[in-house]
């Protein structure tokens, strides 16, 4: 991936510093973003640095009106490219939401007894649970909770409808909890 | 968003808890939490669980080698540099401000500042900005940390005089973090930090109201500025701007809130 990058022509000096403006303050969700969805620190590392160098490339025309929204964008798109290079069994795409309802409502019995468990799950249970939801649920819970983007951002950023954003977040973090609740 | 526009409970719900609800709209579901028991034990559920995500997985800051090749990217090919035009006329890229306000910022603290006003001695903006930059950067967001204003208000008189506007926020979802001590423009001046989600938002405040108001983006943050008859006020966070607007929005209400009940 790096050695790809060194053929790209020079910046110019007006992207290099919109650069700076857009894209910098935003590392850390950037990072943040990339590391649930390849699920490695290291691979986070390659994806954000190749994100940042389509980000600069783009600098030189686009038009930002939410840049936090736009990086991570460029950040999921470039993930799931890498994951379908690099770890295609990673991906599950699935246009069929429906199939992840059984496993989603499978655990109402007892809201209490749930908030109780979910409450008392340790680190290790809260990581291999996010881990564990499917890549479509896991970035939008990821873009929600951990760099806390508003609906219309991650709407923008993963380029789908904000009622499918909507449906996305409430199966995520149903399956979340039935994950939870499974393993208490 | 209002609870006409979604069918489904749970969509409800979650965008209750997000904040995506219009004041009506959480009107609505409040009502409806408080008459059924079945659906605010759902509503605490989820509320645990953002808990446990925002305790056991919070958002990890980018490696520190990962961020200096990336700023480096910002930077002027040494090869194709062309020779300085009037070295004053070019900004200093704000990494390299913060990392000279790093080092010297351990020293002389929020003094160091005078460092990136000196070039451009009115711009409060950039000052504010800087700071806001380096608070993060330093992971000491505050010299005094409380939630408490009433702890926050005597630390600020006894740095630079009474008459601090602290208000309670919390009401509104913004926490407060604390304060500290800005120099802009050779004058000390009074920061609040507050806090939403996983944005910070610093408030910094002049005891001279100079009416200016409105709303710029620097440095991919955005600023607000407003006045009431005490002071003028500067807000700075990379919130999206509607949010920072709600925010100055909520500051200003409890502001006024406050002066009456004087």
């Amino acid at each position: 991936m790096r050695h790809e990058s060194i053929a790209r022509p020079p910046a110019s000096d007006r992207a290099r510093k919109r650069f700076s403006e857009l894209v910098l303050p935003h590392l850390d969700d950037a990072y943040g973003l990339a590391r649930w969805l390849t699920g490695q620190r290291a691979d986070a590392e390659d994806v954000v640095q190749e994100a940042c160098m389509r980000a600069l490339g783009a600098l030189e025309a686009a038009q930002v009106e939410q840049p936090r929204a736009w990086l991570l964008g460029i950040v999921r798109n470039t993930a799931f490219t890498w994951l379908a290079k690099n770890r295609p069994k990673a991906l599950l795409v699935t246009d069929d939401d429906s199939i992840f309802e059984t496993a989603a409502s499978a655990g109402e019995a007892s809201p209490n007894a749930e908030e109780a468990l979910i409450t008392a799950a340790d680190e290790a249970r809260v990581h291999q649970a996010i881990a564990a939801l499917p890549a479509p649920f896991r970035e939008v819970l990821v873009m929600r909770e951990i760099t806390g983007l508003s609906y219309r951002e991650i709407a923008s950023a993963a380029g789908a409808p904000i009622g499918t954003i909507m449906s996305r977040l409430a199966r995520a973090r149903a399956l979340l909890t039935a994950n939870l609740v499974s393993t208490a | 968003m209002t609870p006409d526009s979604i069918d489904d409970p749970d969509l409800l719900l979650n965008a209750a808890l997000d904040g995506e609800l219009d004041a009506a709209g959480m009107m609505g579901i409040e009502r409806r939490l408080a008459a059924d028991p079945e659906l605010a034990a759902r509503y605490a559920r989820l509320g645990a669980l953002r808990a446990a995500i925002r305790q056991h997985a919070p958002r990890e800051a980018a490696p520190e080698a990962l961020r200096a090749r990336i700023a480096a990217m910002a930077q002027t090919p040494p090869i194709a540099a062309t020779p300085q035009r009037a070295p004053s006329a070019r900004p200093t890229p704000w990494y390299q401000a913060l990392a000279a306000t790093l080092a010297i910022g351990l020293a002389f603290g929020a003094g160091a500042d005078r460092l990136l006003v000196a070039q451009q001695p009115i711009d409060t903006t950039n000052a504010v900005v800087a700071s806001y930059m380096r608070s993060r950067l330093s992971g000491q967001p505050v010299d005094v940390a409380t939630n408490d204003r009433h702890n926050v208000k005597p630390w600020l008189a006894g740095k630079i005089g009474g008459g601090a506007t602290v208000v309670d926020l919390s009401k509104d979802g913004f926490a407060l973090v604390g304060g500290r001590v800005d120099v802009v423009d050779a004058t000390p001046v009074a920061t609040l930090v507050y806090q939403i989600r996983e944005h910070f938002i610093d408030v910094t405040q002049w005891p001279n109201p100079n009416g200016a108001a409105g709303r710029e983006r620097r440095d991919g943050f955005t600023v607000l500025r407003w006045s009431d008859p005490a002071h003028s006020y500067a807000a700075v966070s990379d919130l999206p701007a509607a949010e920072l607007e709600a925010f100055a929005a909520a500051f200003q209400k409890a502001a006024a809130g406050e002066s009456e009940a004087k």
